[in-house]
């Protein structure tokens, strides 16, 4: 038994040793950004195009230097299983445990609403690329977006259609129960009958998450006599509505949101969707510049386009990473730190990004162009037209 | 065959431990626990830098356990760099474990036995309502001590308690009566909802419910109203389950509790006065770790009345043979109606409770997921137990959180561990054990 002890003693003594060599070497001079992100759940693909994004990011830049100062990047990654509950115990935790200077995500509105919260009342800077409900950075100073707003988007599509295609009664097919086609709904809506008067919108028929079949709302839209049809849907329904568009005989335009360009919607859809129009962040076919170099590294590491989650996020993080750039000088003090961060994000100023240059209004949401694709005959999307904002 | 009756003769390891702490009263191991958790106050830090950790192991070192299993789980599968050196963490995270938490409450536990059994022998004196006040004061001071040292801690405690009220109300009508009801997080969800109303629309100022009605600084205390008022109406509406649940039994009844569930997420997302499927935020911070204590502290103790008094022994009757129940004169309709009235009243609680601790609240929150977790919680934990919904909701709560890092292996984990239980014990771990309050607070005599 003797033997045992000492034996036990001698060996968490040389375990307390080996620790104290191994852990001193990397742990100062690190810049810390939590990401939270859903890597499970309802939506992974959403989470696992973040992560890329990342993961390609902190490749081509390890090191940061502030105030002739250089740091290590390092990313904490952690999963929300697309839960509001858990989005706010992950920004908990990256912010008391992991000690992070500021957070990226939540993705999606449901999470990006409540995790905000928290990321604010611990004074901690957080961008969300992707969350569109405005309550998500309604007053609190510390948190930012990545994307315009649907407000912005809406009059975007109603100006577009009635220019370009030169629509004068248009309808709208949109999810009900989902907060961002809902939204995005009532403000194309409210654009388009601002340009031609009250009731020139005249099918605005919903449906509820998951339904499958389109064919009664369908028939109400053929009946209108509709110029254009709006469906501000994600890129798994688009092909169902388009086909039952087209089996009921429907030849005219279809126009879409950003929505479309997330996942694999030309895999979807095929030939159906080839020619419509939608209007997103940015063109990924015959992009130029950084836009392209992004593009194209991407590609190559992962094997598919970037998604306008993927582009989102590694501007909120380019964002990120330059407003630490600006503080000027980081004092070690996590407080105060993320303070100054914030500040710097609040007064960046026409920050280049691939999705556009950005400038953050005094609510925390970026002033951007927004982009209208065509899909092209080779089921690439083609830049069409850029509307900036006035 | 020897194996067999090997333990109980010769005193296997978990038998002596078992009686090493047979004297040992409720009083005396939440003595040993105020003493660990002012002890980690006082040395984690220290002891944790001084074993090398990189941060003082918050969920008892499980998540630093876990987070060196992903960084090897992600070396192997995706060849992610991973530092050797970090394995030692493992050890330390068990020796701060020891160190910490297991040695002295095992010690102090002990060494209590004696003024803690006169303490409760004592308090027995007084009516249980003492004793038990007693008891949950100091299991209160735990666990705020506890949860002092990280507000990570303090945000995963407080789901965690919400969580476990919520289970049991489930465990009402899925353990106690028998029945196998889906529409637990809809209760839930007009709880939440309902409790929301209340406060957001009468006390705080938001885009969709309009300016605060009353303005006045002492409107926390209203708060209990507005989880009564959720709390009550859930129960209004689990009259549309309880109702056919007279002439239903079985599948069918859980598939119109499930059409229930998709009712009411429907209405919310559809009710634009609700701020449909945005939802509602901005509700005040009114939800503190003291009164979800107290909430669930009062909620278990009514539960438990509840299910021990004869209405309770009615529902176990309905659930093992409705017609032999009718005729020993149980009224089933008036039973069963009892039953999912009262579990939807602290389900809508519990729900209230999630708005105000998350401050927000839209309808995808009640989704199948929702019904999913809570179900693992019943069936895992016990049925017709109330200790089996405490072990369920921490047990899987705490798994929940320690798994996060292995990411999708977590759903591997957590539902093979399912099965695992359901093979071995089929009701749940700690199924079918009365909880008696005096028993449980009281002294424990030695023979």
């Amino acid at each position: 038994m003797r033997k045992f002890s000492s034996g036990l003693l001698l060996s968490l003594v040389a375990v307390i040793a080996f620790t104290f060599v191994a852990v001193d070497a990397g742990a100062a001079d690190t810049i810390k950004i939590g990401f939270n992100i859903p890597l499970t759940g309802d939506n992974p693909d959403v989470g696992a195009s973040s992560k890329n994004a990342a993961e390609m990011y902190l490749k081509k830049n390890p090191k940061v230097t502030v105030g002739g100062k250089t740091y290590a990047l390092k990313f904490f990654y952690d999963d929300n299983e697309y839960k509001a509950e858990s989005a706010v115990k992950v920004s908990t935790k990256l912010i008391t445990e992991e000690g992070v200077l500021g957070i990226i995500g939540p993705q999606s509105s449901s999470q990006a609403v409540p995790a905000g919260e928290v990321a604010n009342n611990y004074a901690t800077p957080m961008i969300s690329p992707w969350s569109t409900n405005p309550n998500t950075t309604l007053n609190r100073p510390y948190v930012f977006r990545g994307c315009f707003l649907d407000p912005f988007q809406g009059p975007v599509i109603a100006n577009f259609a009635t220019d370009e295609l030169g629509a004068k009664k248009a309808a709208v097919l949109y999810d009900i129960a989902a907060d961002y086609p809902k939204g995005l709904a009532e403000f194309f809506k409210e654009a388009f009958e601002k340009i031609h008067g009250a009731g020139s919108v005249v099918a605005f028929e919903s449906f509820t998450t998951g339904d499958k079949d389109f064919s009664a709302q369908m028939t109400n839209i053929m009946m209108t006599g509709a110029d254009v049809l709006f469906v501000p849907q994600y890129y798994s329904e688009v092909p169902l509505i388009v086909r039952a568009a087209k089996e009921m005989g429907w030849t005219k335009p279809i126009l879409g949101s950003d929505s479309w360009g997330g996942g694999d919607l030309m895999g979807l859809c095929g030939d159906d969707c080839k020619g419509y129009y939608f209007s997103t962040h940015y063109a990924a076919a015959g992009a130029k510049g950084a836009t392209k170099t992004f593009i194209d590294e991407y590609t190559a590491a992962y094997g598919k386009t970037p998604d306008d989650v993927a582009a989102l996020t590694w501007d909120s993080l380019g964002l990120m990473v330059q407003a630490i750039k600006d503080t000027g000088k980081l004092s070690g003090d996590i407080k105060a730190d993320r303070t100054k961060v914030k500040d710097a994000l609040a007064s960046i100023k026409n920050f280049p990004g691939i999705t556009g240059n950005m400038t953050f209004t005094p609510e925390g949401d970026p002033k951007k162009c927004a982009v209208v694709v065509k899909i092209n005959d080779a089921g690439k999307f083609e830049f069409f037209k850029s509307v900036c904002p006035k | 065959m020897d194996e067999t009756l090997a333990p109980k003769q010769t005193g296997g390891i978990f038998y002596r431990v078992g009686l090493f702490f047979k004297p040992v009263p409720l009083l005396g191991y939440l003595i040993g626990f105020l003493v660990c958790v002012l002890w980690e106050q006082l040395a984690g830090e220290g002891l944790s830098s001084l074993l090398g950790l990189p941060k003082m192991p918050i969920l008892f070192g499980l998540l630093t356990i876990f987070k060196v299993l992903a960084g090897i789980v992600n070396f192997l599968i995706k060849g992610d760099a991973f530092h050797w050196a970090r394995l030692v963490e493992i050890p330390m995270a068990l020796v701060y474990l020891t160190v910490i938490y297991l040695v002295p409450l095992a010690l102090v536990a002990r060494a209590a036995v004696k003024p803690a059994n006169a303490m409760a022998r004592y308090l027995q004196k007084f009516p249980l309502i003492i004793t038990a006040l007693v008891q949950l004061g100091l299991m209160y001071a735990v666990l705020h001590v506890w949860a002092e040292v990280s507000d990570y801690r303090l945000i995963f405690l407080k789901l965690t308690l919400i969580a476990v009220l919520f289970t049991l109300s489930l465990n009402i009508i899925n353990g106690y009566m028998g029945e196998f009801s889906c529409s637990h997080p809809g209760f839930m969800a007009i709880g939440a909802y309902m409790s929301s109303l209340f406060t957001v629309g009468l006390f705080a100022s938001d885009k969709v419910l309009g300016d605060a009605v009353f303005n006045f600084s002492a409107a926390y205390l209203t708060f209990p109203l507005a989880l009564i008022f959720g709390g009550l109406m859930a129960s209004l509406c689990a009259l549309i389950i309880a109702i056919p649940s007279f002439k239903t039994r079985g599948d069918y009844l859980a598939i119109i509790s499930l059409a229930f569930l998709f009712i009411v997420k429907s209405f919310f997302e559809n009710m634009q006065a609700l701020g449909g499927s945005r939802g509602i935020s901005g509700q005040p911070d009114w939800a503190t770790l003291p009164v979800i204590f107290i909430t669930m502290a009062f909620g278990i103790w009514t539960i438990n009345n509840f299910v021990t008094s004869t209405m309770g022994k009615a529902l176990n009757a309905v659930r093992d043979d409705e017609s032999a129940a009718e005729a020993m004169t149980v009224d089933t309709r008036k039973t069963k109606m009892a039953a999912f009235l009262f579990g939807a009243f602290w389900a809508g609680v519990s729900g209230g409770l999630l708005a105000h601790v998350l401050r927000y609240v839209n309808p995808a929150m009640f989704s199948v997921q929702k019904l999913a977790e809570v179900l693992a919680m019943v069936y895992f934990g016990g049925l017709n137990s109330v200790y089996g919904s405490i072990v369920g909701a921490v047990s899987i709560s705490l798994l929940g959180e320690a798994l996060r890092p292995l990411e999708i292996f977590k759903w591997i984990v957590i539902p093979l561990l399912l099965i695992l239980v359901m093979i071995y014990r089929p009701t749940g771990l700690i199924a079918f054990k009365e909880f008696n309050a005096r028993q449980v607070f009281g002294p424990k005599e030695v023979d």
